[in-house]
């Protein structure tokens, strides 16, 4: 053999062409500092243009809220005499429902914006709305956040598994069920768990959020309360969204599966859960990384029909009662509140996706 | 180099099921490697090289399923084994410390998601954790064998190019020193330059690692400037084994003279 050496094969290095200082030059030599920065302006961009839409969405809805306001109140006090120009007057100016649109619009933006108010909650008066909305926000959290959570988790583990051990009696199984499951209507899982769990066997409460006998606090009493009421919607929730994600990740799963690197990882004689979390689930999980946050909206839309089966105090009942009554301010509130998490959401997954996978790249 | 085998294949049968029948893809296959050679396997597409490969490093896939033979690989310091019979964690232990496997590197082989130190590093550690100590300057010297940069070390799969991935599957395959390295088509896909410097850089580990390597190739023109032996497969079956100027000087099979008349010549036609 010839004892020629092979060059060293020498790698591209990017060329800097760009100026050597100011502003421009910090960005071009920090890509993806300039990307966060860029993106985070898209971000403000896209929140004040979503605020902005459900502000005037709201204020183009038929219905007078203070006239609702008035019949309510004669209704509840029994307050016969006509309502002046002048009470009206004053509700709307309290309401922030004075004035031409544009003239709103600004006086509601600054509120917004500067102090965090909303306005009075109508139906609460004279409660600010977003005092209404934060008492409310914990629970959903507390019971919808930590449920998305669990069933994803449980979904991706669960699922690449079955993947992993496809034609197999379990993951066969699995995957059946999902395929029946994941698709049942929320409302029919929860009411089997209601009729089996509540009323049957009498076991776990089916409404509201706590023992209403016991003083709410950090107490292990209360704590074990709020558990205890939380399990039956927090296991409708569960059982149906793991059902999803399994079925995804087990799509996702099987055609890498059939990948060259987990033909070589095989060979590499790599321990059979290294394989599987490493190679396999490492390169396929990023999508449902994505689809977590887009799901995170839909926890404010399907809270509504969780929290109105079990009476529970978050925000979907929260936001009921307010389209019921026509109490715009708290309306608007709840809608900002998933504007604005799911916006962030998005915004930390962008940030967040380079990391995960090296080869995604939104700068050049 | 000593007439030692380190594998004796005997009567191996692979076959493939499909719904219009069985395809007998290696049938009555008898070889054997010795120790610190490279065996080239010739043949065209379809002869049964690639399947004897996989069945060999015991990853074929159904529906191919080996019916018949038997496969005595004996690694240094530990007892013989049939490749075709060892199961679960006594094929697992084996894998690369023993046999490794140097795939096309135009094959997605790397794993898109993880940097290329820690590809060496999980194989490396599986097998030998006392290396542990001295990880990275291990990896750089396995890296600095085929003639890559430490720098490589903290890149991605998808940040090198063909030539730079093979050499990488080359300096991975060799970090435990296995007894047997099996290459399918190791320059298939490779741009001329490059496999020759790929035949290069594969002929040196051999001289620096002692290791044996098998080398699949469709390529008459790889086995005459790697192999010591070559061995012929047409249909499924071994037309020819011999010595690389034996075979190329005076083939005794007709199949084998047509295959080197293949390679193309400079001024020579096509009729």
């Amino acid at each position: 053999m010839t004892t020629e050496a092979p060059p060293v094969v020498a790698v591209d290095r990017p060329q800097d062409s760009a100026p050597t200082t100011g502003v421009r030059a910090w960005l071009s030599r920090h890509p993806l500092a300039a990307y966060a920065i860029r993106r985070f302006g898209l971000y403000l961009v896209e929140l004040w243009g979503a605020l902005t839409i459900a502000f005037f969405f709201f204020r183009l809805m038929p219905g007078d809220p203070i006239q609702t306001l008035i019949q309510t109140l004669q209704q509840n006090y029994i307050y016969n005499q006509q309502a002046s120009a002048e009470i009206i007057a004053r509700y709307q100016h309290e309401f922030g429902l004075d004035g031409n649109f544009f003239s709103q619009y600004l006086k509601y933006m600054e509120k917004l914006v500067l102090h965090g108010d909303l306005g009075p909650s109508l139906i609460n008066y004279p409660t600010p709305a977003q005092d209404v909305i934060l008492r409310a926000l914990p629970w959903t959290i507390g019971l919808l956040g930590i449920s998305a959570v669990l069933a994803w988790v449980f979904g991706i583990i669960i699922g690449a598994v079955a993947g992993w051990r496809r034609g197999k009696l379990g993951s066969s199984v699995a995957t059946n069920l999902s395929i029946a499951l994941s698709h049942v209507p929320y409302f029919f899982i929860a009411l089997i768990l209601v009729y089996v769990f509540a009323y049957s066997l009498g076991m776990l409460p089916a409404r509201s959020a706590y023992d209403s006998r016991i003083e709410p606090g950090l107490s292990p009493d209360f704590i074990g309360s709020v558990l205890k009421y939380g399990l039956l919607p927090g296991l409708s929730i569960v059982i149906i969204g793991t059902f999803s994600w399994i079925l995804s990740t087990r799509m996702l799963m099987v055609p890498v599966l059939g990948e060259d690197y987990l033909v070589y990882a095989e060979a590499k004689g790599l321990k059979g859960w290294r394989i599987l979390t490493r190679y396999a689930l490492r390169n396929c999980y990023l999508p449902q990384i994505t689809a977590f946050g887009i799901s995170l909206g839909f926890i404010f839309n399907g809270n509504v029909l969780v929290e109105q089966l079990f009476n529970y105090p978050g925000l979907g009942t929260t936001l009921v009662t307010a389209i019921q009554q026509l109490d715009f301010n708290t309306i608007l509130g709840v809608t900002n509140i998933a504007i604005f998490s799911v916006l962030t959401a998005v915004l930390i997954l962008d940030l967040l996706l380079p990391l995960l996978d090296p080869r995604v790249k939104y700068w050049k | 180099m000593s007439e030692q085998a380190v594998l004796e294949v005997s009567g191996l049968e692979v076959t493939y099921s499909t719904n219009r029948g069985d395809v007998r893809a290696v049938q009555g296959l008898d070889l054997s490697v010795r120790r610190g050679e490279i065996l080239g396997v010739a043949g065209e597409s379809g002869s049964g090289k690639s399947t004897l490969a996989v069945a060999l490093l015991r990853l074929l896939k159904p529906p191919g399923k080996v019916t018949a033979g038997s496969a005595i690989f004996h690694p240094k310091g530990r007892s013989p084994v049939d490749l075709l019979k060892v199961e679960g964690e006594e094929l697992r232990v084996l894998r690369w410390s023993a046999l490794s496997y140097l795939p096309q590197g135009s094959q997605s082989s790397l794993n898109p998601v993880m940097r290329v130190e820690d590809q060496f590093r999980d194989v490396i550690l599986e097998h030998a954790p006392q290396r542990k100590e001295a990880l990275s300057e291990l990896i750089h010297r396995l890296l600095a064998q085929v003639g890559l940069e430490p720098r490589v070390t903290r890149m991605h799969p998808h940040e090198l190019s063909g030539g730079m991935k093979q050499r990488v599957l080359m300096a991975i395959c060799v970090a435990l020193e296995p007894d047997l390295v099996i290459a399918d088509e190791p320059t298939t896909a490779l741009d001329v330059t490059i496999q020759r410097v790929i035949l290069q850089s594969l002929a040196d580990l051999r001289d620096d690692f002692g290791v044996t390597l098998m080398v699949i190739s469709h390529d008459m023109g790889v086995h005459a400037q790697l192999a010591d032996r070559v061995a012929v497969m047409y249909e499924g079956r071994l037309v020819e084994v011999g010595d690389v100027h034996q075979v190329f000087k005076d083939p005794r099979h007709e199949y084998t003279r047509q295959l080197i008349e293949s390679i193309p010549r400079v001024g020579r036609r096509a009729s």
